[in-house]
C-alpha cells in the first residue's frame, strides 16, 4: 500500500510589497496510516505553510505549486473547492496552535462541532449534538452535556485546545495535522493534551503531523522526524536516528543548543551562531551556511539530499565530498 | 552590609489586585495573586522562579522592583527595608535595580534608535552627559555583542535575539546589582535562546550582578539557576538548590510539574514515568482551602482540604510545604505508583 499522504517538490511563494517571499522551496515527504511525524524548525522556517499548502488555506498572495500532493491516492490539487472542503476537517483535520482564535465566539462549542459533524456525517440536529457531547466526553471535558452548551471564552485554554481536538476528531480524520497544539499551553497541561493525543490516535488509527519547535514534544510523541530550515527538509529519519545520530550541522548544533532536564552537570550551552536566514535574501547555497561552523566553499551551492540508509536522510555536502 | 547577608530578601509579600463592579464600583473580591511568600537572594545568586500561569510569579518580581505597591509585607534591599519609599527614594534605588522583559518587541520603543534607548537611563540618572553617554552606550553595546553602529538603527531592524540584547544592554546603563528577568528567552527562537542564556552568565560572572530568573522553561531555570523557587497559585510551594529540586523533589506539584517537561531523547523519553494531573490550575480569585494544589494532588487527604501546609525547611536550605511530607518527617511522596501515572510508551 502506498503512502496516506505524499508531498512532492511543494513550492510555495508569497507576493510580497518587497518582492517575492519563498516560504517553501521543493519539500518532499510521505506520511503513512498511523505514523506520528513531527515537523520541527524555527518561525520562518515554513513548517506551518506547509501545512496550509496542503489544507490549501493560504491566502490569496500565496502561490502553491508542486508536484503532487496525494492523499489516499488522488491528487488535491485536481479537486475543486467544493471537493476540498469535504475533504477539510472530515478527512484531513487540524488543530491550531491557539484555540481561542480559531474557535468561534458566538457560537457554543457544541453547535461549533455539530456542525461539523452535520456537515461531513450526514447526521441529523439531534444526532450531531449527541455526537458533539459524546465527543466532548471523550476528550475528557466534565459534565460534557451542560458544557456543550458554554461559548469559547467560559473555558480555560487546556479545555479550549480539548474542544478543538473533540471538533478535529469528530469525523474520524484519517490525517490529524496539529501544528503547535502545546504551546500556548502550561506544562502540566500540555502533558494532558499530548496523552490525550495519543490515546486518540490508538483508537482512531489516524495519522498525526506534529508541528512543533520543542524537541522535548517531539522526542516524546513522534516516530519520525522532519527537521526544516529555510523553508526546506534540511534532515528526515526515526526518532531515534534524528535524537541519536544528526547528521545535519542544523540538527546538531539545535540539540546542542538546548538544556536538558536531566543535565547532570552545569555545562555551558553551545549556541548555533547568527540568525535565522531572511527569507527575501536567501544564502544561494545551503540555507544554513552562513551560521555553519563546518562550512566549506562548496556549500554555496546547492545540495541534495545524502541517504544513510534504512530511511534517514540529511542535506549536508559534508558527506557529498566524502565519496 | 555584612557578608553572607541577603542582597534582597521578601518577608510575608502578599499582593491582591481588587475587583471592583457594579454602579458604584464595589469592592467584591480580590485576585489573590500573590500570597504570603518569603525568600532571600544572595548576592552572585541567580533564583530561578517556576511556576505556571496565574501562579504569580511576575507579580513577586514587579514587587520586588517596586514597579508595583505591596499589600502587606516587607522588602529589604541590601539589609535596608525598601518598602514604603518615598516617589524619589524608589528613583534612586533604580540604579541599583533593573528588569529585563519577556517580549523584546514590546518593551523597545519603536520611534528611538538603539543609542537613545541605551543611553536614556545613562542621562535620567546622571551617570554620564554630553560625549559621554556616546561613549557609554558603545560600551554597552559592545557589552551585550552588538556593534557601535547599531546605536543608530531602529528596534525594528533588530532581529528577536538581538532586540533582547538591546534591552539587556538598556538594564546594564545604570550598572546595577540586582536584575530581574522575566522571561527573558521565551520569545526567542530555541537556537537564539542558548546565545541570549550564555551572554547572562558571561555577564553575571563578569559584572558580579544577581538576578531573579522568572521563567516557565524548567529546564532553562535548571541550567541557570543555584536555587529555585517554584510557585503555584500564589503560594511557594518548594525552594531548594538546583540540584537537590530536580533530584529529590519532595513537593507532588513540582514532581508532576518535573515529569511533565518533555526531554529530547527518545530513548529516556519511553523510560520514563510521567505523572498527568488532572483539571486545570485554579483561579487566584477564589484559591482552594488548605493546601492550593489539594484539588489536583494525587495523594490529598483529609487534611489538605481544611489546613494549610507550613513552608518549612527539611534540611540543606530545602523547604516545601506539605502535609505528607510533613507527616512523613521531610521524605518524599512517591507519586509514581499512583492513578494519575502513564509510563512511557
Amino acid at each position: 500500500m502506498g503512502a496516506l499522504l505524499e508531498v512532492v517538490n511543494l513550492r510555495t511563494a508569497f507576493r510580497t510589497e518587497d518582492g517575492p517571499v519563498t516560504a517553501v522551496n521543493g519539500l518532499s515527504f510521505s506520511l503513512d496510516a498511523g505514523e506520528t511525524l513531527g515537523i520541527v524548525g524555527e518561525s520562518g522556517s515554513g513548517k506551518s505553510v506547509t501545512a496550509l499548502s496542503i489544507m490549501r488555506l493560504l491566502a490569496q498572495n500565496a502561490s502553491v505549486q508542486a508536484d503532487a500532493i496525494r492523499f489516499n491516492g488522488s491528487d488535491l490539487q485536481t479537486k475543486s473547492e467544493a471537493e476540498m472542503r469535504r475533504i477539510r476537517g472530515h478527512e484531513i483535520a487540524m488543530i491550531f496552535q491557539d484555540p481561542m482564535t480559531s474557535l468561534n465566539p458566538v457560537l457554543t462549542v457544541g453547535e461549533q462541532i455539530a456542525e461539523a459533524v452535520r456537515l461531513h456525517l450526514h447526521l441529523n440536529r439531534a444526532d450531531a449534538w449527541n455526537k458533539a457531547v459524546d465527543m466532548l466526553d471523550k476528550v475528557r471535558i466534565p459534565a460534557a452535556a451542560k458544557r456543550a452548551k458554554d461559548y469559547p471564552h467560559q473555558f480555560s485554554g487546556g479545555m479550549r485546545q480539548r474542544v478543538m481536538i473533540a471538533m478535529a476528531l469528530s469525523c474520524n480524520p484519517k490525517v490529524l495535522i496539529a501544528d503547535e497544539p502545546t504551546t500556548a499551553l502550561d506544562v502540566t497541561i500540555q502533558a494532558q493534551i499530548l496523552e490525550l493525543m495519543n490515546e486518540m490516535q490508538r483508537e482512531t488509527g489516524a495519522a498525526i503531523v506534529l508541528i512543533t519547535h520543542d524537541l522535548g514534544v517531539v522526542a516524546e510523541v513522534c516516530r519520525n522526524v522532519l527537521v526544516m530550515y529555510g523553508g526546506d527538509m534540511v534532515e528526515y529519519g526515526s526518532a531515534d536516528q534524528i535524537f541519536n545520530d544528526p547528521r545535519m550541522p542544523y540538527t546538531r548544533g539545535l540539540l546542542a543548543s538546548i538544556p536538558r532536564l536531566d543535565a547532570a552537570e552545569r555545562q555551558r550551552l553551545l549556541p548555533i551562531k547568527g540568525q535565522p536566514p531572511n527569507l527575501l535574501n536567501m544564502p544561494p547555497g545551503c540555507a544554513f551556511a552562513p551560521r555553519c561552523d563546518q562550512r566549506m566553499t562548496v556549500c554555496d551551492q546547492k545540495v541534495g539530499l545524502h541517504d544513510f540508509g534504512s530511511g534517514h536522510v540529511a542535506r549536508c555536502w559534508l558527506y557529498e565530498e566524502r565519496r | 552590609m555584612n557578608p553572607g547577608a541577603p542582597l534582597i530578601e521578601a518577608r510575608n509579600l502578599v499582593k491582591y489586585f481588587p475587583i471592583h463592579a457594579g454602579l458604584f464600583s464595589r469592592h467584591v473580591a480580590d485576585v489573590k495573586a500573590v500570597d504570603d511568600v518569603s525568600f532571600a537572594i544572595g548576592a552572585g545568586e541567580t533564583l530561578g522562579l517556576v511556576g505556571e500561569s496565574g501562579s504569580g510569579k511576575t507579580t513577586v518580581g514587579r514587587m520586588l522592583l517596586r514597579l508595583l505597591r505591596e499589600t502587606s509585607g516587607e522588602i529589604f534591599f541590601g539589609g535596608e527595608e525598601i518598602t514604603g519609599l518615598s516617589s524619589d527614594g524608589v528613583r534612586k534605588l533604580r540604579r541599583s535595580m533593573q528588569i529585563i522583559f519577556q517580549d523584546p518587541y514590546a518593551s523597545l520603543n519603536p520611534r528611538m534608535t538603539v543609542g537613545e534607548i541605551v543611553g536614556e537611563p545613562v542621562r535620567l540618572h546622571g551617570i554620564a552627559r554630553g560625549k559621554a553617554v556616546e561613549e557609554r552606550v558603545v560600551e554597552l553595546l559592545k557589552l551585550v555583542g552588538l556593534r557601535p553602529y547599531h546605536a543608530n538603527r531602529f528596534p525594528h531592524e533588530f532581529s528577536g535575539g538581538q532586540r533582547q540584547r538591546v534591552g539587556i544592554a538598556r538594564a546594564l546603563a545604570v550598572d546595577p546589582k540586582f536584575i530581574v528577568c522575566d522571561e527573558p528567552v521565551s520569545a526567542l527562537d530555541v537556537s537564539i535562546q542558548a546565545q541570549v542564556i550564555n551572554l547572562l552568565e558571561d555577564l553575571q560572572s563578569q559584572l558580579g550582578l544577581t538576578y531573579l530568573f522568572i521563567a516557565h522553561d524548567l529546564s532553562v531555570v535548571r541550567h541557570i539557576s543555584t536555587r529555585v523557587a517554584v510557585m503555584y497559585v500564589g503560594k511557594l510551594v518548594e525552594l531548594a538548590g538546583r540540584d537537590a529540586l530536580y533530584e529529590r523533589p519532595l513537593h507532588p506539584y513540582t514532581q508532576a510539574l518535573l515529569s511533565a517537561i518533555p526531554i529530547p531523547d527518545p530513548a529516556v523519553e519511553t523510560r520514563r514515568k510521567r505523572i498527568v494531573l488532572s483539571g486545570d490550575i485554579p483561579s487566584p480569585v477564589d484559591p482552594p482551602s488548605g493546601c492550593r494544589f489539594h484539588t489536583r494532588c494525587p495523594i490529598a487527604f483529609d487534611r489538605c482540604a481544611v489546613e494549610e501546609p507550613l513552608f518549612k525547611e527539611y534540611g540543606g536550605g530545602h523547604f516545601a510545604a506539605c502535609h505528607y511530607v510533613e507527616e512523613h518527617g521531610g521524605a518524599a511522596p512517591d507519586l509514581t505508583r499512583g492513578p494519575a501515572v502513564i509510563s512511557g510508551s
